[in-house]
């Protein structure tokens, strides 16, 4: 996950714990070029693969800040948040398709319905929340035509019409003609997006044994399953909670972001709100405790580097093959990831091949 | 104006005539025009910054990548050159459309503008999902304008109701960041009224095809007297002398004189306007020799360095304060027209700041 504006900088987990990008002057709303440079570099050295680049009102265009990340680096891949239905698909294959060709071809598409009914409205977009899916899908679906290049587009929906399409910048990567396609979301219509458009389902972490047979079930129809989650890893299972548990704010900031998710019409995030209030620890190791605060996203898992290690290989062995991790600060949590977990699931891999 | 993908040759062996074929060619499939070119222009791009121009046009059309991703890579790799981004209206929402561009300008140190560009042949449009008619297109235009006015000089929230575009507590936290402005300048291309309405209400600059100065002069003080600039779009071909310059733009017409890209475009008004016509001199520089069978853009400025200088100077006279310059090949007629044209046109600027401050 890549960080906000201006939280590279920043020396301390809790401040960075509380970038709350819906403050009216926070520095995530600007580029942060320098930042972001310095994170992206560190990502290649420990070994990381793709960053993700979160999309909302309050932060830069995901799509120009991979532009601008990519051109500094090699072999970092850019997963890009867009929230479909802003643009007309033509537009946005023309720019995803640019992107590649600037950019080496990594790059990489988070789609994500929407977020806020709110947040839309002021996007132009009316529609609900299961229309909004349905719209997904009619765009994903012309998208994959302009991508798949076999002659000009032609497409009528009940969103999208487009006549005798035509493109002729094409998705450029050594190994791919389109971009691999992450679909997020915990409701039956994200769920049903992924397996009809998407290469992966992007979702919240879980336990091992609730998520297995969930996974298997897009395993079985060809598509990938990656998670979302916070490491935090320290030399042992009670430093790191004590780690975890400082990020606590004070109420009255709780009391504000509280405020702020309830707006949401988020299934992932209502699911993850509740797993907070009913139940804190999800097992030994996986802690809802900051969703509350924080957002769906900072469902945690917590414990020493071999723990840590033996846990990821859990989450492989049910199928999953992709994580995408936050931590805080974002980039020493990287870094000791890097170093002291990553060796570990990679030893115990060559062990067991 | 920012050559197409692959039109820079960086080896400096292109003739005028396999640069403006290049570019003919440029939409059709086999081209290599659609893809990102970053040496080239790069390549370019240092150059212009060298030659003393100011900033470069980045056209959009399905034929090519995305302007405002283009003008976000050269901005990183130039220090002073401006990037004027074509786009067309109507093809995203102006929320989507103002964050992408206030991104830019935060990564770029402001320095990117926009061309907007109301649309340009039915049959693109369509393949965009656009299906509103020429004028329409120009009143979803205005109303797409003024949503980004607003968030550009928002206090709060943009609330709109119109009859194309509705946003409902709009708010960007990532502001248009520039030295010296708070929102892009936005050129508005066109011939029809329409267009010329839409600079004059939305617009910083009206960008129009070049005409002799006395056809331009009403429209230029029209433009002046609602407060904008006006920018004339042209090719040049500057040479030792005018007959050397005007056998090397005859040498660019096609083999086959029944070629003609024009069709492309047969929603354009500008398209309509010029492109027949038997006495191809405008007057003794400007020729449109080339424009039946490449359309508008490619009327050419022709003659000697003096001759030239002497030409802008006169549209200078009559208001006109930008330029948007072709030329084959295009870095060769750069380089030339900075190290030939540019010191003559100061020359003569600082000549009469003298004479009218003695």
């Amino acid at each position: 996950m890549l960080p906000k504006g201006g939280e590279i900088a920043m020396k301390t987990a809790q401040e960075t714990s509380r970038v709350l990008t819906t403050k009216a002057k926070s520095p995530a709303a600007l580029p942060d070029l320098k930042g972001w440079t310095q994170f992206a570099r560190c990502a290649e050295d420990a070994g990381i693969e793709s960053v993700l680049l979160s999309f909302s009102r309050y932060e830069p265009d995901t799509m120009f800040v991979a532009c601008a990340v990519g051109r500094v680096t090699t072999k970092l891949k850019f997963i890009v948040a867009y929230r479909l239905g802003l643009m007309q698909p033509a537009t946005f294959v023309q720019q995803v398709n640019t992107l590649s060709g600037l950019i080496q071809g990594r790059v990489a598409l988070n789609v994500v319905a929407g977020s806020s009914a709110l947040e839309q409205r002021g996007y132009g977009d009316f529609l609900e929340h299961d229309e909004r899916y349905a719209r997904a899908d009619e765009f994903l679906e012309i998208c994959h035509s302009f991508w798949k290049r076999n002659g000009a587009v032609d497409f009528e929906g009940k969103y999208w019409r487009v006549e005798r399409g035509k493109l002729l910048t094409p998705f450029q990567a050594p190994d791919r003609i389109m971009p691999e396609v992450y679909v997020s979301g915990h409701s039956e219509q994200a769920k049903a997006l992924a397996l009809a458009r998407g290469s992966c389902w992007l979702r919240l972490i879980d336990t091992p044994e609730k998520l297995a047979p969930m996974v298997k079930s897009f395993r079985d129809r060809g598509v990938e399953v990656c998670l979302r989650l916070c490491v935090i890893c320290r030399p042992s299972r009670a430093e790191a909670i004590e780690a975890a548990r400082s990020l606590l704010p004070d109420e009255e900031i709780s009391r504000q972001e509280r405020s702020i998710l309830a707006g949401s019409d988020s299934h992932t995030l209502k699911q993850a709100l509740a797993a907070a209030d009913e139940v804190g620890w999800l097992n030994k190791h996986l802690w809802a405790g900051l969703v509350p605060h924080y957002g769906s996203s900072a469902m945690t898992l917590l414990g020493s580097p071999e723990e840590l290690a033996e846990i990821f290989l859990d989450y492989k062995r049910i199928g999953v093959t992709q994580f995408i991790i936050a931590g805080w600060p974002k980039l020493d949590e990287m870094l000791i990831f890097g170093r002291e977990v990553m060796p570990r699931v990679r030893a115990a891999e060559r062990k067991h091949r | 104006m920012l050559p197409k993908g692959g039109e820079v040759d960086l080896q400096g062996q292109q003739t005028a005539y396999e640069a403006a074929r290049y570019r003919i060619m440029s939409t059709s499939s086999t081209s290599a025009a659609p893809r990102p070119d970053m040496e080239g222009w790069s390549y370019f791009a240092r150059h212009a910054e060298e030659a003393g121009i100011d900033s470069i046009l980045i056209s959009f059309s399905r034929y090519e990548p995305d302007p405002l991703l283009v003008s976000c890579a050269l901005g990183l790799v130039t220090t002073k050159l401006k990037f004027i981004a074509a786009y067309r209206s109507g093809l995203a929402q102006p929320t989507t459309f103002v964050q992408q561009v206030n991104t830019v300008s935060g990564l770029i140190g402001g320095r990117v503008s926009i061309n907007i560009v109301a649309g340009s042949s039915k049959e693109e449009q369509y393949g965009y999902g656009d299906f509103l008619a020429h004028d329409e297109r120009y009143a979803r235009a205005e109303e797409f304008l003024a949503v980004c006015h607003s968030f550009w000089s928002a206090e709060s929230e943009v609330n709109f109701e119109g009859k194309y575009y509705r946003v409902e507590h709009g708010k960007l936290a990532t502001p248009f960041l520039a030295p010296d402005r708070t929102a892009p300048e936005i050129y508005i291309s066109g011939h029809s009224e329409a267009s010329a309405r839409l600079a004059c209400a939305q617009g910083s600059c009206w960008l129009r095809v070049i005409d002799t100065p006395e056809k331009l002069e009403p429209h230029v003080a029209r433009a002046r007297a609602c407060g904008i600039a006006v920018c004339l779009r042209l090719a040049i071909m500057c040479r030792p002398t005018r007959d050397e310059a005007y056998s090397a733009v005859e040498a660019l017409l096609p083999e086959d004189k029944r070629e003609s890209t024009i069709a492309l475009k047969d929603d354009s008004q500008m398209y309509r306007e010029k492109v027949t016509g038997d006495d191809f001199w405008l007057n003794r520089s400007l020729w449109t020799g080339l424009a039946p069978h490449y359309g508008p853009v490619w009327t050419t400025l022709l003659g000697s360095p003096e001759e030239l200088a002497e030409a802008f100077l006169a549209y200078k006279a009559i208001g006109v304060s930008e330029f948007i310059i072709s030329g084959w090949p295009e870095v060769d007629e750069m380089i030339r027209f900075g190290r030939e044209v540019i010191p003559l046109v100061r020359e003569a600027e600082r000549r009469q700041a003298k004479i009218a401050f003695p």
